[in-house]
């Protein structure tokens, strides 16, 4: 009797959720092929040119919003986690960058010759990490340190407060309008070099490709890191188990420290991208892309590098190709994101690539 | 004796310090305090700040060494003062030869404008006013930790201690004392007093008064509504502000002349408003029935940002008025009374309050509010014992998203507007807050939350742009020092506080 009723409660709970997702899986799937089919085929709003402009825009994008994921997945795959503040350490970035650049160009450095830029574009992606840097370092002593031992709502709630307090600092110090990115003239924005493609032109910005190729040489740095240093290696340790990585001799403090420092550098660079891609700066700016970015490292299976920078690319790209290809407006980029996230968290909870440094933690 | 200690004191309340300078905390308080005492000028309260924060970090300093020898701690406190002094110092000589030198400062630093640098080197060159500070701010330093001895000496902190803990000895072993906290009668009596006087206040209140107080109470009921999704089932959701909407919208479009003409009556849109977002509430709850807690709050968060996006998107406009909102929205007319003043209004949410308080009464000490308890602790194991997490998850958010339907229903018929800025994350963001400084699970504790965080910053007005800075300090200082918040629920503080009345020997592990 006791066995009758145990398996009618187990068989109840699988159906239940099993339906549920069925359901949400058929209507979704539904819908997009129903909306493909009319955009592909019916009313073709675009030529093979625009198409490729998306992809570019998307992929531009995707490698900022990899990079923040990085951080992101780091630190969760440590620390278990959602580090809220992170996307507010890469605003700083930005803003620090911000200033790099109007001192230099202020100095008449920024554009004497090509190597003084290129010098001061270095100059400038330093600073900006640094800053972020020192900030995700500060970040973890007072807000998340002491509370490691508590409740998981409890550091949530913390790295809110962290973030709302370095979102309206900026905008007490540096004002809430937006400033613009003074690029130097090597690397203005909207220049670049133009592919013919279906007869029409097609613009690949400098400020693009350097986003791109910088975010893939990070992720690589990072792969190395963790992966075939020892310092990585200890890092994976105190991810897989804080207590028996302490009893192996390695000093967990430190750990998490060189993790918050990997991860603010990280933010800080994806800053100074952001700026010289997208030009715009203000206090308000690292709240959507760390939103993204998160979204992307859950994609790719948190805890999980390749699987960020994945995740990363995949949602720039379907974030910039979903509203045409669907034939919603581009307003409503964001519901498409936050959509995608939705349908990842469902289907696929622990991501496309699978949770690599993290284990179930209910 | 290391030095590095004292120095680091001394650096890291010099960072503070030139932070408090940039973020025009200084000016807040010198302004401040200029009115309050009917100075002529704020440099005075703005040096007190400063120096208030390098007695501070020499205190600290001092403090480190106190054990070691009298010597020792005054060294301490005057080396901190150094490393500050000479940080803030040169600080101070930065701004002011820049700003001689013509530079626009104020263009990236917006608070550096020309009467705060005056206020700040006391209209000095920047040579002298870069000395005077340091001096100044090392001379308290040290003065500071001169205190800290004394006071150890003479064992101020521990008599002090002392004797407050006498008097309230005394206090509560007053017969007085006793005779009214054994009573029976005691909580029923200052519970009538206390209804008595909300009742009473709408009548005598001015007309901004019933407005802000109007505005806390449909805080308050949003916050017991989120309490019930956060507090008593502990599923963290962001993205309430959506459930605030949808209430808000329904009641709009139902009773509004425009887009649909509809024009039904309030009493019959408002119900409605709390079916459609209860309802809503279920289809939130559905998709995010197995996620960990952390992925939840994205996707709530997720959630309410694109109710908020498909708000203002010009797509639905001729569905939910788009960017510009609905208008005249009507009121609800009580026996043949126009209920559109501020005070019908207060008696409108107050009775909304009590409404859902009592609903969140009944619930908590009830089979459900067990199963949310057990849930909120570990769904494994509860699970486990028996209990139906995914109906309990699925009523707690129709519950929560039914108050915020209440609440945004009324708010809609008081505004006689809703637009699509009305519902942002902020919104969401300060009814979280509320719930966990005032106290998650607790009734009394929410009321006190949405007093503390709607209705003092009313009254503090001039500090509405530091207001969020103030939020994000205080939810990380709480966090660290009382987690349960202002005043928690028994149950809660002792969730949190766990290990702290048992000797370490018998404490175990907590993971």
């Amino acid at each position: 009797m006791a066995d009758d009723a145990v398996h009618t409660h187990v068989r109840r709970r699988i159906d239940t959720w099993l339906i549920v997702r069925i359901v949400i899986g058929v209507l979704v799937v539904t819908y997009l092929v129903y909306r493909l089919w009319i955009i592909l085929f019916v009313e073709q709003p675009y030529g093979p040119d625009t198409w490729l402009r998306f992809a570019i825009s998307g992929m531009i994008l995707g490698g900022v919003y990899a990079v923040i994921a990085l951080g992101y997945t780091l630190v969760y795959g440590i620390l278990f986690m959602i580090n809220f503040a992170h996307g507010d350490v890469m605003m700083w970035g930005c803003f620090a960058g911000y200033f790099t650049l109007e001192i230099l160009s202020g100095a008449g450095v920024l554009n004497r010759g090509i190597s003084s830029s290129i010098i001061s574009i270095v100059v400038t992606f330093a600073i900006g990490m640094i800053v972020s840097t020192l900030l995700a370092i500060a970040l973890e002593r007072i807000a998340y340190r002491p509370l490691r031992m508590a409740p998981r709502l409890v550091p949530l709630i913390s790295a809110i407060g962290a973030s709302l307090f370095l979102q309206n600092a900026a905008q007490l110090m540096f004002g809430a309008a937006r400033q613009a990115y003074t690029n130097p003239e090597i690397l203005e924005r909207n220049t670049g070099w133009t592919v013919i493609v279906g007869g029409e032109e097609v613009l690949i910005t400098y400020t693009g490709v350097l986003t791109f190729v910088l975010s893939v040489i990070l992720m690589a740095g990072l792969w190395v890191l963790v992966n075939r240093t020892k310092m990585g290696t200890a890092m994976r340790a105190v991810a897989e188990d804080k207590k028996v990585a302490a009893l192996m001799g390695i000093d967990v403090d430190r750990v998490i420290g060189l993790t918050f420092i990997i991860s603010g550098a990280l933010a800080g660079a994806a800053g100074v991208m952001w700026g010289l891609h997208m030009g715009i700066v203000y206090h308000y700016v690292g709240f959507v892309p760390g939103l993204k970015a998160f979204t992307a490292a859950v994609m790719g299976g948190i805890g999980n590098i390749p699987g960020a920078m994945l995740g990363g690319l995949s949602l720039g790209v379907l974030e910039a190709m979903g509203p045409p290809l669907l034939g919603i407006p581009f307003q409503l980029k964001d519901v498409v994101a936050f959509g995608i996230l939705v349908l990842v968290l469902i289907f696929r909870p622990t991501g496309l690539l699978g949770e690599v440094l993290a284990e179930k933690k209910a | 004796m290391d030095i590095r200690s004292s120095l680091r004191e001394g650096l890291i309340s010099g960072i503070i310090n030139v932070f408090v300078i940039l973020l025009g905390l200084t000016t807040l308080v010198g302004t401040l305090v200029q009115e309050w005492f009917d100075l002529s000028s704020p440099t005075l309260g703005a040096w007190v700040l400063l120096l208030a924060v390098s007695a501070w970090g020499g205190a600290r300093a001092g403090r480190l060494h106190l054990k070691e020898s009298a010597m020792a701690t005054l060294l301490a406190g005057l080396v901190a003062g150094i490393a500050h002094g000479l940080l803030v110092g040169l600080s101070l000589f930065a701004i002011s030869t820049l700003n001689e030198a013509g530079a626009q400062l104020r263009q990236w630093l917006i608070q550096l404008t020309p009467q705060a640098i005056e206020m700040l080197t006391f209209s000095l060159s920047p040579l002298a006013a870069a000395v005077v500070s340091f001096l100044l701010l090392a001379a308290v330093s040290l003065v500071a930790a001169l205190l800290v001895l004394v006071s150890n000496r003479y064992h101020w902190r521990e008599s002090l201690r002392g004797s407050t803990t006498a008097t309230t000895d005394r206090i509560k072993n007053a017969a007085a004392y006793q005779q009214v906290t054994d009573s029976r009668y005691t909580k029923g009596i200052a519970l009538a007093l206390f209804a008595a006087m909300v009742l009473a206040a709408p009548l005598l209140l001015n007309r901004y008064w019933n407005y802000t107080l109007g505005t806390v109470g449909i805080y308050v009921m949003l916050g017991l509504g989120l309490n019930i999704v956060v507090g008593f089932a502990g599923l963290l959701d962001l993205g309430y502000v959506a459930f605030f909407a949808i209430g808000a919208y329904t009641v709009a479009l139902l009773t509004g002349p425009e887009p649909h003409g509809i024009m039904l009556n309030f009493w019959l849109a408002l119900p409605a408003g709390v079916l459609v977002a209860a309802i809503s509430g279920i289809l939130l709850g559905i998709p995010v029935l197995r996620m960990r807690g952390d992925y939840l709050a994205i996707v709530t968060l997720g959630f309410g940002e694109i109710i908020r996006i498909l708000s203002k998107s010009d797509v639905l406009t001729s569905f939910s008025g788009g960017p510009r909102g609905v208008r005249d929205i009507g009121g609800p007319v009580l026996f043949g009374l126009n209920v559109s003043s501020g005070m019908h209004y207060m008696y409108l949410i107050l009775f909304g309050i009590a409404l859902v308080a009592f609903v969140t009464q009944r619930l908590q000490y009830s089979r459900t509010g067990r199963a949310w308890m057990a849930m909120r602790e570990d769904e494994d194991v509860a699970e486990a014992m028996g209990v139906y997490t995914l109906k309990y998850k699925l009523l707690a958010f129709a519950i929560g998203a039914a108050f915020a339907g209440l609440g945004g229903g009324i708010y809609a018929s008081r505004n006689q507007f809703v637009g699509p800025e009305d519902f942002t994350l902020l919104v969401s963001i300060n009814v979280l807050c509320l719930v966990i400084i005032g106290g998650m699970g607790s009734i009394p504790g929410v009321i006190v939350g949405a007093l503390v965080l709607k209705g003092l910053p009313e009254l503090l007005r001039e500090l509405d742009a530091y207001r969020m800075l103030v939020f994000g300090a205080l939810l990380i200082f709480m966090m660290i020092v009382r987690p349960e918040g202002l005043w928690p629920s028994k149950r809660r503080r002792m969730e949190l506080h766990e290990q702290e009345d048992i000797p370490i020997e018998y404490q175990t592990a907590v993971d």
